[in-house]
């Protein structure tokens, strides 16, 4: 079909407009694509002529620019509660490997059981427990940034601990190799979901 | 019917054309036009986050369905989906029944 090569354009203007998990983002523009290609076949099976009948389509379907805040929008949820659930995920481990290396803390016990619970709160607000209620717009940029700081705040932490306190070596190196993953895994996955939410509309 | 005016009434729009059973991304969008006589002025592509949206709160599930070359996702309502569009059904009959009792007084009611 010679519509063909506009639609791939179509999809990867789209493409190239979104942020968030890739596999989430090829999945919604190939399901557009795939929409796009069949309201053309649409127009053509009802012997519109050919001419200008990608055009009629996209009028009728969305540009790109039309349907991206749409899109951005479940990008940027879907990105939030992955940045959650990274969290939920990283934060007992780290405080895991610290207590086996330096003992158990109330208070990082404390920060930890905090952040933990915030971030299934996230899951619990963008999924199937709050069904009905809007996300909050507020909600993705908090998540970003409780990732950003969670993540940044582990390294000096891991490292004032080796320095100040007195532990075995084997324990200190798994301790600060957990806590850069950590680090690498919830500063990535949160500079994603800083960068989603910026270009969710209101 | 302008877009704006669609868009709080999406998903029950979306789950409805779903009830009879299991339906692909294009031919939830032509049921809809088909539904509506062609009234509501809708970006049809517009229905692909929405269809995102809705299976991500659980009220859809979808599997990918292959027709020779071509891939389409297929959607079909859960339980919970049946349960909110019965939801949106009564929300929507109370909504025009005050609504329309105002608009279109019956003759004789008071005031």
């Amino acid at each position: 079909m010679s519509a063909m090569p506009s639609v791939e354009a179509h999809a990867a203007e789209l493409a190239a407009s979104l942020h968030g998990p890739e596999k989430v983002r090829t999945r919604l523009v190939d399901e557009i694509r795939e929409g796009l290609a069949d309201t053309i076949a649409a127009h053509t099976r009802e012997g519109e002529p050919p001419e200008g009948v990608f055009e009629r389509a996209v009028r009728e379907f969305g540009t790109p620019a039309e349907l991206a805040p749409s899109c951005q929008r479940e990008l940027t949820v879907a990105q939030t509660r992955r940045t959650s659930l990274t969290v939920a995920l990283a934060v007992p481990v780290v405080l895991a490997a610290w207590s086996l290396a330096w003992g158990a803390s109330a208070v990082a016990l404390a920060v930890g059981i905090v952040g933990v619970v915030l971030a299934l709160g996230t899951l619990a607000a963008t999924g199937s427990v709050a069904r009905g209620l809007p996300v909050p717009g507020w909600l993705p940029l908090v998540a970003a940034w409780s990732g950003t700081i969670a993540g940044v705040a582990v390294v000096p932490t891991t490292l004032a601990l080796a320095l100040t306190s007195a532990a075995s070596w084997p324990l200190v190196l798994l301790a600060s190799v957990l806590a850069v993953v950590a680090h690498g895994v919830v500063a990535g996955s949160a500079r994603t979901c800083r960068r989603c939410a910026r270009l969710t509309p209101a | 019917m302008k877009a704006d005016a669609i868009r709080g009434h999406l998903d029950g729009l979306l789950l409805a054309v779903l009830e009879p059973g299991p339906r692909h991304g294009y031919a939830i969008i032509t049921a809809v036009q088909q539904r509506s006589g062609g009234a509501l002025e809708l970006r049809t592509g517009t229905i692909y986050p929405a269809l995102n949206r809705l299976e991500r709160l659980g009220l859809l599930r979808s599997t990918w369905d292959s027709v020779g070359e071509r891939r389409r996702r297929c959607y079909e309502l859960t339980d919970a989906g049946r349960r909110g569009l019965a939801d949106e059904r009564s929300a929507w009959r109370a909504f025009t029944t005050a609504i329309g009792s105002v608009l279109d007084p019956q003759p004789g009611s008071a005031t």
